[in-house]
């Protein structure tokens, strides 16, 4: 029996394969046509997003914001991760075929200057369509500036944000105010003191990628390239200070490398390290550990020690909303992004309970939604404290450049964890990114 | 004409009917291949940041030996290649020649099973293998166990242990893959051959490889071109596993072609070039290995 | 066999199960527990699969998806068996120095990385206006070196003798391909039956950059999407691979008999 279906699937499968190769020719022809980019005309914006508890959630929330005194107007999202947003971009433009290209498009902050400068005929210049740009912070929206000219709508915060688990902190004796507005070897000193008490590290990040280093060196104003695009890091004294402090956290075991995100996550969920540092986003992934509920405090990360400009702020992560070339209704795009990503704090207020998004727009800020106590974080208005972080990161100079000066530099950093020198690795890495830019 | 076409001998028609047989294959491909791929040709003499292209010549050639990343890469590339296809391969035939035994039982079971792992979404697979090695994983926690270790190595902290993880993981990975080759390969080896080899007194390793072997060529032909192309375009492993590092020690070629087109800013002529490398890399293997292994006899 | 060898073969041969379905094991326990259980690395089965199986359903067209992966993966699988297979007979059966040259031609075919070739193909797709639609989906794999290769080896097998019987009897030899060359190379289609499907259902980047319709979406889209926000929720994506993971299983469960059993003897 069983021989006999295989024989008939097989056998259905060839008479099939030739009534199919007609039938998906002409279900090509009937849908192939201009349905692809984005609306033309009319009163619907297709847009290109990827997290549907963040900012998939507050694009719908912002066109119903939007639909009250515009019944007609549509939404269309489509989820597309990152990466492929990028990929499908690249693809596009290369392509010549930027008429593919959705109204509105999310894109990272650490790529918005590249793709701009790569691709300037796939992105609008926004800067006299009424946009009030002023309401952001400044750092913010350095990000989305090119040439003097904006090319992005900001949208979520990535100041980062230094979280402690109090509980942890206890058993060696310290309170979460021990660690405001301190710096790095205090930190160290501390961290080695709860290490000896506790066993738990306080502090993990993923080996082989630069998100600690780059967020030390913004924190004290410094970039990787100079105000010409050139690589500065030979010579560029915040940057080895930078490694030096990595390296002997690292080397004290106050700070332990995982190999990947998850293992990163679970560090906290597991309750192996007494604290962590990152973007603010990275609160939505501390919650999911509900059994830690108050026993979080938040404050300002570290800072450099004798460097010129070091502050307790920085950033990481965040992306900004782009107009694409391919948008035929560019009025109808800045009116939307007027009436509510840069211009409604009550927009900003539906958004914050249900997805945690912390705007960078400066007006939500005074708002009372955000200084509502936080339960989970010992009961302290941890979200306008942060907005009152944002305001005070040094901007950071990403250039076109970025992604390979940021590769390189998470190369220099595993071998000076793993003892090379550091000046002949920050040699190297200056190296391979003019290697990149000598096309 | 038609008396010509008459005069067509039986060895002309076949010979025609054997064109007609393989003329939409062969079309499509050159539609959505070669043609492509000639305009990558074009595209490895041109240099430039995205849609701006100009004219370069063989820079783009010249360019990538001077590349350390690249040269890691290639070398990377065929250390998993010198290393991990020939002991897939033979595993997968060993497998596949104990599962043809018609004395098993369970044959099913431990088919559907060996086979599994190339059906599991690459998600699951590189979050388990990262668990697994992790410091505090299972591995390491067997191995202090055991007394090979005091403390928890990072498997995947280190260059080498690094590459053999991605070995251990395709391996893993591929071998149920090519077992299903060999499985179906067998069967148009008479059964009866092995029973008459065992009357005579032949071993299961004689007859192994002095029936098994040699009438399976034409299919341990094709595993050996697939695999030395796969491991050649090896991509999946190293940007989900190890992400090509530590500092670029397990990086591949085709991962860092992927990232010169876009992750970092695109530079589709190097990245063409660079393809082109693997092109001929591949073609010259496969050459090879169909002068030694398709001879009709 | 003897005792000794058996156990030895059976204890090999679980062994290796193991390993090999290990993750799929992980897999089942991660869809049944809530994220944080998953990252804490629990290895029990939870009690969250009906709140997993709620999560996915709100947040993912996933009836829509399973529905466009079918309807692709089963296209493309047929059409390309049809094409390959014929492809790969007339390859060998009908050999002489030209088509063996062709055939190590088209080789070359497979040799490229993809990323090298997908810009001028998405060019050549929007000009023949194929962006978004099935057939653009499908067309660049559904014919491959591989398989054609495949059955080229295959056919290598194939007794001669028996077509010259057939065409005796008054068979063409289109009939001949139909009538005694695919029966006979059941075992053949059935494994290539399942990889073709698996590769198809797998497809991931190329589908991605030509369908840009929410409406497109195939199960390893549906995945990646679950893990490209800020937080994953792992239980939902564990469940989400899951169900990206069965279909191929079965298809080779009901499919691998044929390939692997009792098929000799069936035509001689």
């Amino acid at each position: 029996m069983k021989k006999k279906i295989v024989s008939l699937l097989l056998a259905g499968a060839m008479v099939a394969s030739l009534t199919a190769c007609g039938n998906s020719g002409s279900g090509g022809q009937a849908s192939g046509g201009g349905k692809d980019g984005g609306a033309k005309g009319g009163n619907e914006l297709t847009v290109w997003c990827w997290d549907p508890a963040f900012n998939i959630y507050a694009m719908n929330e912002a066109a119903k914001v939007y639909q009250k005194d515009h019944p007609d107007f549509k939404l269309n999202v489509v989820e597309t991760p990152w990466a492929d947003i990028q990929t499908k971009l690249t693809t596009a433009a290369t392509s010549n075929k930027l008429d593919t290209l959705p109204d509105i498009v999310l894109l990272q902050d650490n790529a918005f200057q590249k793709n701009v400068l790569t691709y300037p005929d796939a992105f609008k210049d926004i800067t006299g369509s009424g946009i009030d740009f002023t309401q952001f912070a400044k750092a913010k929206t350095a990000y989305s500036v090119v040439n003097g000219k904006n090319y992005g709508v900001p949208f979520d915060n990535g100041a980062v944000i230094a979280g402690y688990r109090t509980d942890v902190l206890e058993q060696a004796g310290f309170k979460a105010d021990d660690f405001k507005d301190i710096t790095w070897s205090k930190y160290q000193q501390m961290g080695e003191e709860i290490l000896a008490k506790t066993g738990k590290p306080l502090l993990s990040c993923q080996a082989g990628e630069s998100d600690l280093i780059m967020m030390m060196l913004q924190s004290a104003g410094g970039s990787l390239f100079d105000k010409d695009g050139k690589p500065s890091m030979v010579g560029n004294d915040k940057l080895k200070k930078v490694m030096e402090t990595y390296a002997s956290l690292v080397k004290s075991g106050v700070l332990i490398e995982v190999n990947d995100w998850d293992q990163y996550v679970g560090t906290l969920t597991n309750s192996t390290v007494g604290g962590t540092i990152n973007g603010c986003w990275i609160m939505a992934s501390i919650q999911t550990a509900e059994d830690q509920s108050g026993k979080w405090a938040i404050t300002n990360m570290p800072k450099l020690e004798g460097v010129e400009g070091a502050t307790n702020y920085s950033n990481n992560g965040g992306s900004s909303w782009a107009i694409t070339s391919a948008c035929k209704n560019s009025d109808l795009a800045y009116d939307f992004m007027a009436k509510t990503f840069a211009g409604s704090t009550s927009f900003y207020e539906t958004i914050l309970p249900k997805s945690g998004a912390l705007s960078t727009f400066l007006p939500a800020a005074k708002s009372k939604v955000y200084a509502e106590p936080q339960k989970f974080f010992g009961d302290a208005p941890v979200y306008s404290t942060i907005t009152d972080f944002a305001s005070k990161i040094p901007s950071n100079n990403t250039g076109v450049y970025y992604y390979e000066a940021r590769d390189a530099v998470a190369t220099a950093i595993t071998n000076v964890v793993a003892g090379a020198d550091i000046d002949a690795e920050i040699k190297t890495a200056e190296d391979t990114v003019n290697f990149a830019m000598g096309k | 004409m038609d008396n010509s076409k008459k005069k067509l001998s039986l060895g002309q028609k076949q010979s025609l009917a054997g064109w007609a047989f393989l003329t939409p294959a062969v079309l499509i491909i050159a539609i959505m291949s070669f043609l492509p791929m000639i305009q990558a040709l074009f595209l490895s003499f041109k240099t430039g940041a995205g849609a701006n292209l100009k004219w370069t010549g063989t820079t783009n050639y010249v360019r990538m030996f001077q590349d350390p990343v690249f040269m890691q890469a290639l070398k990377n590339n065929f250390i998993y290649l010198i290393i991990q296809v020939p002991i897939m391969l033979i595993l997968a035939l060993i497998l596949a020649s104990l599962l043809n035994n018609k004395d098993l039982r369970f044959k099913g079971l431990f088919r559907t099973a060996i086979f599994l792992p190339c059906a599991t979404s690459l998600v699951s697979y590189a979050v388990i293998f990262r668990s697994l090695f992790a410091v505090d994983g299972l591995v390491n926690t067997v191995l202090i166990k055991l007394g090979f270790l005091s403390t928890g190595y990072n498997f995947l902290g280190h260059p080498n242990s690094a590459r053999i993880v991605i070995i251990l993981a395709l391996i893993w990975r591929w071998t149920g893959y090519n077992m299903v080759f060999y499985l179906s390969g067998l069967q148009n080896i008479e059964y009866s051959i092995y029973e008459s080899a065992k009357i005579d007194g032949a071993s299961p390793i004689q007859s192994f490889w002095g029936i098994t072997v040699p009438l399976l060529k034409p299919t341990i032909l094709l595993t050996a071109i697939m695999s030395t192309n796969g491991t050649l375009q090896l991509f999946d492993e190293s940007v989900n596993l190890t992400y090509g590092g530590p500092s670029n020690a397990t990086i591949t070629m085709s991962h860092y072609i992927y990232n010169v087109s876009f992750k970092y800013v695109p530079n589709f002529g190097y990245a063409a070039a660079m393809s082109y490398l693997i092109l001929f890399l591949v073609a010259v293997l496969a050459f090879l290995q169909m002068k030694v292994g398709d001879k009709r006899d | 066999m003897t005792k000794g060898k058996k156990f030895l073969a059976y204890g090999f041969l679980t062994v290796v199960s193991i390993l090999s379905v290990f993750p799929l094991y992980w897999m089942m326990v991660a869809a049944t527990n809530k994220s944080v259980a998953v990252s804490r690395g629990t290895l029990m089965f939870g009690t969250e699969l009906f709140n997993n199986i709620k999560k996915l359903f709100a947040s993912q067209n996933v009836v829509g998806a399973l529905g466009n992966s079918f309807k692709y993966s089963i296209v493309m699988t047929l059409v390309s068996l049809f094409i390959c297979s014929i492809a790969g007979y007339g390859f060998e059966i009908f050999h002489d120095k030209a088509k063996d040259r062709v055939m190590s031609i088209i080789l070359l075919a497979m040799m490229v990385p993809f990323a090298a070739i997908m810009i001028p193909l998405y060019q050549m797709f929007s000009k023949a206006n194929l962006l978004n639609s099935t057939l653009g989906f499908i067309l660049p794999s559904i014919s491959t070196p591989f398989l054609i290769m495949m059955f080229r080896q295959s056919a290598r097998s194939f007794p001669v003798d028996i077509m010259e019987a057939a065409r005796l009897d008054g068979l063409n030899e289109f009939q001949i391909f139909c009538l005694m060359f695919v029966p006979t190379m059941r075992s053949t289609y059935a494994a290539a039956l399942t990889i073709t499907f698996m590769n198809a259902w797998n497809s991931y980047l190329w589908p991605k950059v030509i369908m840009s319709d929410a409406s497109s979406i195939t199960m390893p889209m549906m995945v990646a999407n679950l893990k490209s926000g800020y937080v994953t929720d792992y239980g939902t994506l564990m469940l989400a691979v899951l169900l990206c993971t069965i279909p191929t299983v079965v298809v080779f469960f009901l499919l691998q008999k044929s390939f692997a059993e009792g098929i000799t003897g069936a035509v001689k």
